[in-house]
């Protein structure tokens, strides 16, 4: 079985993130990133696969500026094969990664991919869904756990108010939730190890993919901060101010 | 893969070993300090760990490819220590080896087997013994006299302040052998545990978790192929590591000093006192802009200085202005985070005592800070800015 695993570079889930001066999104310059925890967890997946006799390749890919080699890179390093830089730089939207995707499966044909539930940077929670929806394959999202079986896939789904278990054909498509795994760290040895997996560098318009923005960003803003809350007296004066200051009853 | 991509990577990985295998080892450790135990890990704490180094080869990383180690450029080495800085619980990754380089340079073929080897693969332990009660920063001063006498040597004379004495397997020491007055004349000798005439006179506790021996030598003899190099030319090997060490000692102290401003900052954020947060407090913010400063003065020049090196270049000037402003960087930046945590500052409770005295330790070895000043100066005077 062949896999896909994109990783997305993203603000370190360490850093307090700031919105920039000049409203147009938040400061990514002279700040940590690193790979989307829900994707070293895809990762860590693929690997686990792997190691089981399921899977025999890992293809790991990210999309976005030349720095995402670093997460490709970290990828490798944990046990992933080889991997693919699409190269862009400007805004990328879930829908123009799922299409990027798209081509890359019809390039590589896997059997699986497996991608994060959603980023930590704009939690869209989109691009797995859209790519299953553009490549019409079967879709496991929210996955805590996956085995192989009948020739598929046993996905367990962390849903609303309990576990819901599903079998899906391949090729599909999985995402990861937070329980699925605890990613391994990337050994010093397999560190020095993905300095000779080769990383191939291809362009959206090499795919064949238009990855023009199709929703314009007004303004990215702090949320406002809380205002200090205010003691009540008695459950009178409380069923008042709900109903005459916050007009809420 | 550019080398600092994967320095970042090794730094990440070294960080994820300290937050989840050592920082929680922490309250035990302090908790058995502030009991009067000594400061370090149990065996069973260790092992686990050690087991740990060698699955992610967090191991050897000094040491040279041949004996398994990674060999690892002392910028990547600046970054390692950093994050080892973090905690309180002392640890080494292993194997614990400051001798190898000085060693590796001038070892015969009978000591690479019998002492090299075995030290380098983390089977053997060993220490160096240069100080003595009277001539400590200034150890071109020492009079413990080796004598020759047939095949051997006859060694008498005292050593103090020797670290790692009693789990050494070995130690290199340093005694007088010419008549020449300072450098000249000092040759380095391998002493094993155990040699009749070597004697551990005591074990002196000190601050900040460390002990030391002092060591007697009453007709110690030594066979001639356990001097170490050259006899005579003892002292220019035994320097040949110094300025790695002090780069680590600066990375590691960049990572306490972190550690504090953490704790420090998420403190002030939200104590209160005269009705307004520490954090608001000019007093409480210049100790905040003046520790984030000078460590980020401290980690240039530190990297600056481990690159001149990985590239051949002479750092000794710039190693002892390394060894001066981490140590004083770091005592002053622990200081004002006890200071803001106030009587909570004081307890054991916290890594922040045990740290501060350690930093207290290290402006004493590795040469004391008035003795880098003072040879920085006179390097200065005579070769100008
Ligand atoms: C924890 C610890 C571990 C150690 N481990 C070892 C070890 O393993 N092996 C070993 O051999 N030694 C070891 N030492 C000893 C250490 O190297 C010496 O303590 C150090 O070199 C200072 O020597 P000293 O203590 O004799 O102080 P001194 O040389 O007497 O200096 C005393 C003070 O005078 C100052 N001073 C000295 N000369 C001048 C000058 N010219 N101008 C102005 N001020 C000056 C010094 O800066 C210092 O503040 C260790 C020390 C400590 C604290
Ligand atoms: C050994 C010891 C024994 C003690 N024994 C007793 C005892 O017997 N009985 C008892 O009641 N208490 C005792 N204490 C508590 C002691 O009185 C308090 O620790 C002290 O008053 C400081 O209060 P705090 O620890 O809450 O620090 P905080 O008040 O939180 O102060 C923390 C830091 O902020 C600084 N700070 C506070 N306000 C400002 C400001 N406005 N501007 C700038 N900086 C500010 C302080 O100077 C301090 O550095 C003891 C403390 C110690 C260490």
């Amino acid at each position: 079985m062949k896999l896909l695993v994109p990783v997305k570079r993203v603000v370190d889930y360490n850093v307090k993130v700031r919105v920039k001066a000049d409203g147009t999104g938040v400061e990514t310059a002279n700040v940590k990133m690193s790979m989307n925890p829900f994707d070293e967890i895809g990762v860590e997946e693929a690997v686990r696969l792997k190691e089981k006799g399921v899977a025999t390749e890992i293809v790991a890919v990210s999309c976005g500026p030349a720095a995402c080699a670093e997460q490709i890179r970290t990828a490798l390093a944990m046990g992933a094969d080889r991997g693919i830089l699409v190269e862009h730089d400007g805004v990328l939207e879930p829908l123009a990664v799922a299409k990027l995707l798209k081509a890359l499966v019809a390039k590589e044909s896997p059997d699986l991919v497996i991608l994060g539930k959603q980023a930590i940077d704009d939690d869209m929670n989109a691009t797995g869904q859209m790519l299953a929806a553009l490549l019409g394959w079967a879709q496991g999202t929210y996955a805590s756990k996956i085995e192989a079986a009948d020739g598929g896939l046993l996905v367990t789904r962390e849903v609303d108010g309990g576990l819901e278990r599903i079998q899906l054909k391949l090729p599909a498509i999985v995402t990861t939730d937070l329980r699925l795994n605890e990613p391994r760290y990337a050994s010093l040895p397999n560190i020095m190890k993905a300095r000779k997996k080769p990383i191939e560098n291809v362009k959206p318009a090499d795919l064949g993919v238009d990855v023009t923005p199709r929703l314009t960003v007004l303004k990215v803003a702090e949320p406002p901060t809380r205002q200090a809350g205010k003691k009540v007296a008695s459950v009178a004066e409380l069923v008042d101010k709900l109903r005459n200051e916050a007009k809420v009853i | 893969m550019a080398a600092n991509e994967e320095h970042r990577m090794l730094q990440d990985l070294v960080a994820k070993f300290v937050d989840r295998e050592l920082i929680p080892l922490e309250p035990a450790v302090l908790k058995r300090e502030a009991n009067g135990g000594k400061l370090g890990l149990s065996d069973e704490e260790r092992a686990p760990l050690l087991a740990k180094c060698k699955e992610l080869g967090l191991w050897g990383l000094d040491s040279p490819e041949e004996f398994g180690g990674a060999n690892l450029p002392v910028e990547a080495l600046a970054l390692v220590n950093e994050e080892l800085g973090r905690t309180a619980v002392p640890f080494i990754f292993p194997p614990d080896s400051p001798n190898l380089h000085m060693m590796m340079q001038v070892a015969s073929p009978f000591q690479k087997e019998r002492y090299l080897e075995p030290y380098a693969r983390g089977e053997a332990l060993s220490c160096i013994a240069i100080s003595e009660p009277g001539a400590g920063g200034d150890p071109a001063g020492m009079t413990t006299r080796a004598v020759p006498d047939g095949d051997d040597w006859v060694i008498n004379g005292r050593k103090i302040w020797v670290s790692n004495v009693p789990q050494s397997d070995f130690i290199i020491l340093m005694a007088r052998t010419g008549e020449g007055k300072r450098q000249e004349g000092v040759t380095a000798f391998i002493v094993e545990k155990g040699a009749p005439g070597f004697i551990i006179e005591r074990e002196i506790q000190m601050i900040g978790g460390r002990r030391t021996y002092e060591l007697v030598f009453e007709d110690l003899r030594v066979p001639a192929r356990q001097v170490l190099g050259q006899v005579g030319q003892g002292y220019a090997p035994m320097q040949l590591r110094l300025n790695v060490r002090r780069i680590e000692m600066a990375a590691k102290l960049i990572g306490m000093s972190r550690r504090a401003m953490q704790m420090m900052i998420e403190h002030v954020k939200q104590r209160v006192t005269f009705g307004q947060k520490l954090a608001d407090r000019q007093a409480i913010q210049w100790w905040i802009a003046e520790g984030a400063t000078k460590m980020h003065a401290c980690r240039l020049m530190t990297h600056n200085a481990a690159r001149t090196l990985d590239a051949g270049g002479d750092v000794r000037g710039e190693a002892s202005m390394i060894k001066v402003y981490s140590t004083e960087m770091a005592q002053e930046i622990l200081d004002n985070a006890m200071q803001a945590f106030g009587a909570m500052g004081m307890t054991k409770e916290l890594p922040l005592q045990v740290m501060a005295n350690q930093v207290r330790v290290m402006r004493i070895y590795e040469g004391p800070t008035e003795v880098h000043r003072m040879s920085l100066a006179r390097r200065i005077l005579k070769e100008g800015i």
